[in-house]
């Protein structure tokens, strides 16, 4: 395939008018030319690409999924892939020029509006990368806002989660902590937490304010906040995650949608950007990108953050999506997700499985498994079914969302309780 | 009795009232900038050297930094700016005045600064 | 336009999964469920579908016209890369599913790293950084580490003024200390102020090359050589390797790093303002501190490794955008041997455009550009670049990049790419021609301007100073159309 559009007679003209009688002349500067054979494919016809890449798709093996652990398989209506497919909206960038891109940024606006109401929280930006890296930004933050360099983090946070926290810290030298004291600056905890445990975190909330400390939640699977107390009403002051579940596809890990919300007076320390209301010269209501001297095209090295390119149409696909369930849609996904899962729980104990929260779960939860895991995941492979995350020890973390049927439950179940 | 302003080549412009130094931008920094939409005001017991940054204005399409046009420990800020920041566009010598500083070293200091009619010289050069 | 909250009447959402029998569902506990009920709208999909239609409308994009946005490379799309990243195969794809269901998926991955290594002359690469910003900030953290490893302490980074400010802030995140060099009177970085800020504090020197300018550095290898002799890593902010693909590479040119932004030179759509993908190549003395995992090549099959003890660690959960990455490598499967033609006709068409509007408007540098060139329009004054902006929106072109980089006044940043054709450089010159004298007959028009768009020119004051940043439900009882 070939994008260019210049015939030989164009670029004969072109060439011209610049004066140069090659292209050639116009590159002779750009030093060291390289004049070795590139390791390159073949170029394809559409067709042939069309093979090649059905291909290794193919290579591929889609099975039955009660895996989560930060990427959730959950239905994805079929308007959302036919709305973002369109050109207007996909092949526009950020929208600086607010006149010709009311789109991207009413949705931007809806979207906000969308993670406050659904966190409890006062205000949204507009996207960050995915959730691991959200929850960086939200650490580094609590660190600029209060003056402190200690970050405290409850256990069973998502372990790449933590992973990219520590990255995170020893790039901008600040350090984690296992004490919270006077010289902390924020506390983190997970809910509902990497074992699928859900808590009322209140009283974490109150320990962080005692000594000065922002609080934050981490908030991997979205949808349980359909059922769930949001953390805005226990105290939380910087609400940071993953929105994959809200109409992203699974994609191998990518690419999803960090989000973070804040309460009011930590707006100015918002990373990334943020859309707002206002008016135009013609007195109707429009949006813009707002509070731009916090970015780094303005600010530089006083920046709050260096995030330029986020994720704003899978910001778009979320806010998509949660209008097109709505809260009745929303809550059925939540209610089912919740109920398949303890299904699941209840006949695996049955089957001489132990389970190992020590909380209400909502839909993730750790068994101990009778046999080993090895053996386990080999038997459901062999049904066709990816059975969850083996944490070692033969305990296994297990997801359900209301794509997986009844049938995929039993079927799960009797491939790990026969001998 | 206060003194009369003197100004820096930042474009900060102070003025020594009762032993107590007021700090502001000048009006062609104001104009420079553009309508202000925010600024981030030191804490008062701060305290700060000549040349020091001790606060950010930012407009629309601008952040600049303000820096501290004498040494001395912040006894009083502007609280009024969070709210309207718009103050200091429309009057950046009285009602948009950002700090008061208590001075440690006025007496040296104080002479490096510009009178009213060098600093006018100074900004027709630059502009 | 409503807003999606102001859709008045409850309705039917449609959108309801069916429950079974055994699907009981047993009581939360009170202290963690939600107390109020969740606080979004029911609306129907045909008016779910039709807003975001509607909303679409008001957008401008590169399948609507002319993009020239210096920086960002806002070439075509092609449809194709689109469905295969929505190929089930990889849509669906659990990313901690087993290796023998993903073997697909890890090829891809790690033959586009194959591709890149090649067009760059890098030694290595991640896939892992999920925008430009964020390869620039995992090479500052392996500078760091590297540093470290080798017992020196380095604080300080040397960028040019005419840098993108995600290079400073991405150094002042790390906690290094920026020193900034100017521009000399040919675009180049003055390489006098250069040589003098050198030394053992300085742990790396970020470049753009070609740079915001559009110029390639004619000073590059010296500029290498000096930062090697000082023990200084060389890092590229590859924003513009739409310049140099088959022409020349940064590996050879003496860096040591270099961040590629998927989503310009390897055509993955910007999306309104992301995904993007940010991979980085690096260097084999540098490899050793890319995060984990890496993609490997076995015996046995394609594999993700985890065992490297120096590495940084991790920037983001599992391994990248992964769908960014399917378009990209189908997009160098098209192009494949013959890719330099992209980046041929990339400057052909910049510096046509150039030489037919230089004497219209100040040429920022006088010379040959590559990519992407930079005017002036300070002879029709203050806020000129703005209303000219503003103006070609009305004759049907997104606007150029104005006011950056800063160190010209009245900037406008011109990058046609290679995908349009030489009718459209015309039509857009004629319109800037166009422009210029309506900026002489009639300027309160241009003022006024655009005139024929969905909403004028927006009031970016009173959106900073009285924030309405989200909807809420108190807004539902005095809503209207406009305010």
């Amino acid at each position: 395939m070939d994008y260019i559009p210049a015939t030989e007679k164009d670029i004969k003209e072109m060439l011209n008018i610049v004066g140069v009688t090659s292209i050639n002349d116009l590159v002779r500067d750009f030093i060291p030319a390289f004049t070795g054979k590139m390791n390159l494919p073949q170029p394809k016809s559409e067709l042939e690409l069309v093979r090649h890449m059905r291909g290794l798709a193919h290579t591929n093996k889609i099975l039955r999924c009660f895996v989560g652990a930060g990427a959730y398989n959950h239905y994805i209506p079929s308007a959302v892939s036919h709305l973002l497919a369109r050109g207007d909206l996909f092949t526009g960038y950020t929208p600086y020029q607010a006149e010709i891109s009311q789109g991207t940024l009413q949705a931007i606006y809806e979207f906000q509006s969308f993670i406050c109401l659904l966190t409890g929280m006062d205000v949204a930006n507009a996207s960050l990368y995915e959730g691991a890296s959200a929850l960086a930004e939200a650490a580094l933050l609590s660190c600029s806002y209060t003056g402190r360099d200690r970050i405290f983090v409850k256990e069973r946070l998502h372990p790449q989660y933590l992973e990219v926290l520590q990255t995170y810290c020893e790039g901008a030298e600040l350090t984690l902590t296992d004490r919270i004291d006077n010289d902390t600056a924020c506390v983190i905890a997970q809910n509902p937490d990497f074992y699928g445990n859900v808590e009322n975190l209140h009283y974490l909330a109150e320990q962080a304010h005692r000594v000065g400390a922002l609080f934050t939640t981490c908030i991997v699977e979205p949808t349980s906040l359909a059922i769930l107390e949001p953390p805005g009403k226990y105290g939380a002051d910087i609400v940071a995650g993953e929105a994959q579940s809200f109409g992203i596809p699974l994609s191998f890990g990518g690419p999803y949608l960090g989000f973070i919300a804040v309460k009011d007076f930590l707006l100015k320390k918002l990373p990334g950007r943020i859309c707002g209301m206002t008016t135009d010269s013609r007195g109707n209501r429009g949006f813009v990108l707002t509070f731009q001297a916090r970015e780094q095209h303005i600010r530089r090295e006083r920046a709050t953050s260096n995030i330029t390119t986020n994720q704003a149409l899978m910001a778009l696909a979320a806010t998509i999506y949660l209008a097109l369930m709505g809260r009745s849609g929303l809550t059925t996904v939540a209610k089912l997700s919740y109920a398949r899962a303890h299904l699941l729980n209840r006949k695996l104990e049955k089957a001489g499985f132990r389970n190992l929260n020590s909380k209400p779960f909502y839909n993730e939860f750790v068994v101990k498994a009778p046999r080993s895991a090895e053996e386990l995941a080999s038997r459901l492979l062999k049904k066709g079914i990816v059975g969850g995350v083996n944490l070692g020890e033969d305990n296994f973390l297990i997801c359900c969302t209301e794509m997986n049927s009844i049938q995929d439950i039993d079927d799960f179940v009797s491939a790990v309780a026969g001998d | 009795m206060s003194s009369e302003l003197k100004f820096t080549k930042e474009h900060e412009w102070i003025k020594i009232k009762e032993g107590v130094a007021i700090i502001g931008i000048s009006d062609f920094a104001q104009e420079q900038l553009g309508d202000i939409v925010s600024i981030e005001l030191p804490k008062a017991g701060g305290v700060f050297r000549q040349g020091q940054t001790m606060a950010i204005v930012d407009s629309v399409k601008a952040s600049s930094d303000i820096y501290a046009p004498i040494s001395g420990e912040i006894i009083e800020v502007n609280e009024g700016l969070i709210e309207k920041p718009e103050m200091i566009n429309q009057s950046p010598y009285d009602s948009g005045w950002i700090a008061k500083i208590k001075p440690s070293n006025m007496e040296e200091e104080f002479e490096s600064l510009m009178t009213k009619e060098k600093y006018d010289r100074y900004i027709g050069e630059i502009k | 336009m409503k807003i999606i909250f102001e859709y008045e009447e409850e309705k039917n959402t449609g959108h309801l999964q069916k429950e079974e029998e055994e699907d009981v569902c047993i009581e939360l506990p009170d202290d963690i469920s939600r107390k109020e009920l969740l606080p979004i709208p029911n609306v129907n999909e045909v008016d779910v579908v039709r807003h975001y239609t509607n909303l679409s409308r008001m957008n401008f994009g590169v399948d609507i016209g002319f993009y020239p946005l210096g920086s960002c490379t806002m070439k075509y799309n092609p449809k194709v890369n689109e469905d295969a990243a929505r190929a089930e195969g990889f849509s669906n794809l659990h990313p901690l599913s087993p290796e023998v269901c993903t073997q697909g998926s890890l090829k891809l991955m790690w033959e586009l790293k194959e591709y890149l290594k090649d067009i760059t002359g890098m030694d290595d690469f991640t896939l892992q950084p999920s925008a430009g910003a964020q390869g620039e900030l995992l090479g500052v953290m392996m500078a760091k580490a590297y540093f470290r490893h080798k017992g020196e302490k380095r604080t300080k980074a040397i960028i040019p003024d005419s840098a993108h400010g995600t290079n400073p802030a991405t150094a002042s995140m790390c906690k290094l200390e920026t020193i900034t060099i100017p521009s000399d009177p040919r675009g180049n970085i003055d390489i006098r102020r250069y040589r003098e800020s050198l030394g053992p504090e300085v742990a790396l020197v970020m470049l753009t090359n070609p740079n915001t300018l559009g110029l390639f550095d004619e000073n590059t290898i010296e500029i290498s050589d000096l930062a090697h002799k000082n023990g200084i890593l060389m890092y590229c902010d590859g924003a513009n390797m739409n310049a140099l693909l088959g022409i020349t590479r940064p590996g050879d040119q003496g860096f040591d790093m270099i961040h590629l932004n998927l989503h310009k030179t390897f055509s993955t759509p910007h999306g309104g303002g992301g995904p993007g993908a940010g991979v980085l190549g690096v260097k084999s003395f540098l490899s050793e501190y890319l995060p984990v995992p890496q993609v490997v090549k076995r015996d046995s099959g394609y594999s993700l490794d985890y065992d490297c003890k120096k590495s940084v660690g991790r920037v983001r959960s599992f391994y990248g955008n992964f769908g960014m990455h399917v378009r990209a490598y189908s997009y160098i499967h098209s192009w494949g041997t013959k890719i330099r033609k992209v980046s041929e006709h990339a400057i052909l068409n910049a510096n046509y455009l150039q030489a037919l509007l230089k004497d219209t408007f100040d040429l920022a540098y006088d010379r040959r550009c590559a990519h992407e060139f930079v005017l002036s329009s300070r002879r029709f004054g203050e806020k000129s670049a703005l209303n000219i902006a503003k103006r070609l929106m009305d004759y049907g072109f997104h606007p150029p990049t104005i006011y950056f980089p800063l160190i010209v006044p009245e900037a406008l940043m011109i990058e046609p790419t290679e995908t349009e054709s030489k009718e459209t450089l015309d039509r857009f010159v004629l319109a800037l021609k166009k422009i210029t004298s309506e900026l002489k007959e009639d300027p309160e028009m241009v003022k006024q301007s655009p005139l024929s768009t969905p909403v004028g020119r927006l009031d970016e004051v009173a959106a900073a100073r009285r924030p309405n940043l989200r909807w809420r439900p108190s807004q539902r009882t005095n809503q209207s159309g406009s305010e």
